[in-house]
């Protein structure tokens, strides 16, 4: 293993991002890293909130209209190699928000996240187990080291 | 205050500091605009709408029980609360009696809730205050009402544990859940003890906190602030006191005086073990018999209105309902009449204080976000 992803594997940095969720799983993410009892600094993953700083950007919620246009200024300013992680329902297909009128078109709701950004791993769950952000984090790993 | 003998806002406002709408310090989406005059805040301002879903709209038209179930998906925090209420509003307007152990498992998930929206706040606000320690140990304690609600709602966060005409089967509660919910209000009891003790001898936490962004009585009831932070300031309102489901239970109103940061958090760490005996004596007296009455009928009625005590304040639904369908839904969440407490707390301290003091009145964003427009009193 050559420098590079060896320093990698022990400095990834999970940013955080809010689109318009009903909080559960914000806090749930928060909650895997602030909690003794997941604590997911153990294993090298931190919580930040400074995009440039950033290699894991997760994103909650189904993404609101207005929100559209900082995620993706956000997603531009992380510097490559870069992942994308989808957290909970309303961020893999719009959740309850989107869906719940049926084929009807929602004016409010510009998600799911994949229509605004590409998407690596996709966290099932509503909302999120601390213990799945855990495994989706580790599931974009090897973007992260591989890439030069 | 009519038009004209409003005060003129001053012209030119030295330094604006502006944060948001996705910024570090806050987690929730929301933008501050802090006007500062020597580093010390003059006026603030919240505004909110970045997270607008329009679920009143989407409700429109929905059979009852799926509107019921969308509630739920309010909020986050007090996810249970949003469908407490709305199932309430539809049993009212339908004139069901829902059976006495169904409301008492209620009231056990609507404490437990409490419980952990507390935990949360004094998490975060101890997190703001820059004591991570504090934080995390309450994380830790957390954890424990996390896993009693998952227990008994099968999930972390969104439980859907009421339906019209009780609760569900798979949440109710045998022998083996009370032990395990007796054992967990045990350590829960000795661990917030020891955290108050801590918490009030720290000299580092009192200076940090102690006359920083009070809200006076006056202020807190031209605001209509609800909930703890109201209680803070030393009106004892409690909705809980007028509830006819809490009316076999016996508890104490918590309230402080100073109205600051240090009373707001010490009042919802007093809080927790009021609600730890709300729950014990739930599962002491728990009544026998079934959980779940469905010999309800569906007729129209207009529109029916319930209030609640939510962990934040006074939680408000209404609807009518049209053919099994809602109409016309509005809900109203305590967060809502707080925002203008959180701009009046950040006035005349300085801007570094500034999110603690927004954060003392537990702001939940993500639920409030249904209004056009906050109208400043």
């Amino acid at each position: 293993m050559s420098l590079k992803p060896f320093s990698r594997a022990r400095a990834v940095h999970l940013m955080l991002v809010y689109t318009g969720g009903c909080n559960g799983c914000d806090i749930e993410i928060v909650n895997c890293v602030l909690s003794p009892k997941f604590d997911i600094e153990q294993y090298k993953v931190f919580l930040t909130w400074n995009p440039r700083e950033a290699d894991v950007l997760v994103v909650t919620g189904p993404v609101t209209k207005l929100n559209e246009k900082p995620l993706k200024e956000i997603y531009e300013s992380i510097p490559n190699p870069k992942a994308v992680i989808a957290a909970g329902s309303c961020a893999l297909m719009g959740g309850v928000y989107k869906n719940i009128h049926g084929d009807i078109p929602s004016e409010e709701i510009m998600g799911p996240v994949e229509n605004i950004i590409p998407v690596d791993a996709k966290v099932p769950g509503c909302a999120v187990r601390p213990e799945d952000i855990l495994s989706g984090v580790v599931a974009t790993l090897p973007k992260l080291l591989e890439a030069d | 205050m009519t038009e004209e003998n409003k005060p003129v806002k001053q012209e030119v406002i030295e330094t604006e500091v502006a944060m948001g709408t996705v910024h570090p310090a806050a987690l929730e989406p929301y933008r501050v605009r802090l006007f500062v005059e020597d580093e010390i805040v003059m006026d603030a301002e919240i505004t909110i709408g970045v997270n607008h879903r329009g679920i009143e709209r989407i409700m429109e038209g929905l059979p009852v029980e799926k509107a019921n179930a969308l509630t739920e998906k309010v909020c986050g925090i007090c996810s249970n609360a949003h469908i407490w209420n709305s199932v309430l509003t539809a049993e009212k307007g339908l004139g069901i009696e829902v059976p006495e152990r169904s409301n008492y498992i209620r009231i056990i998930m609507g404490e437990l809730e409490r419980l952990h929206s507390h935990f949360l706040f004094l998490g975060h606000g101890n997190e703001v205050l820059g004591h991570e320690t504090f934080s995390m140990r309450v994380f830790y304690l957390r954890e424990t009402v996390m896993e009693l609600l998952r227990m008994i709602g099968g999930n972390r966060v969104q439980y859907g544990a009421s339906i019209i005409g009780g609760v569900r089967p798979r949440c109710e509660i045998d022998e083996m859940r009370t032990q395990k919910i007796l054992e967990g209000m045990d350590t829960l009891e000795k661990g917030i003890l020891d955290f108050a003790d801590r918490f009030v001898l720290d000299p580092m936490v009192k200076s940090r906190t102690e006359g920083i962004g009070v809200i006076t009585q006056k202020q807190a009831k031209e605001l209509e602030v609800t909930g703890p932070t109201l209680r803070a300031t030393g009106i004892a309102q409690d909705l809980r006191v007028t509830m006819k489901e809490y009316e076999d239970f016996d508890f104490d109103i918590i309230t402080m005086d100073d109205g600051d940061v240090r009373s707001n958090l010490l009042m919802r760490a007093l809080e927790i073990p009021e609600s730890i005996k709300i729950i014990r004596q739930a599962v002491k007296n728990l009544p026998k018999g079934p959980i779940l009455d469905r010999s309800w009928e569906m007729f129209d009625c207009d529109s029916i209105k319930s209030y609640i005590e939510v962990p934040r304040g006074t939680l408000y639904h209404s609807y009518a309902i049209e053919e099994g369908r809602v109409r016309g839904s509005i809900i109203r969440t305590p967060s809502m009449s707080n925002i203008g407490a959180m701009q009046t707390a950040c006035i005349g301290d300085h801007v570094t204080d500034a999110q603690l003091c927004i954060v003392q009145c537990d702001p939940c964003f993500t639920c409030t976000d249904r209004a056009i427009k906050v109208i400043k009193i």
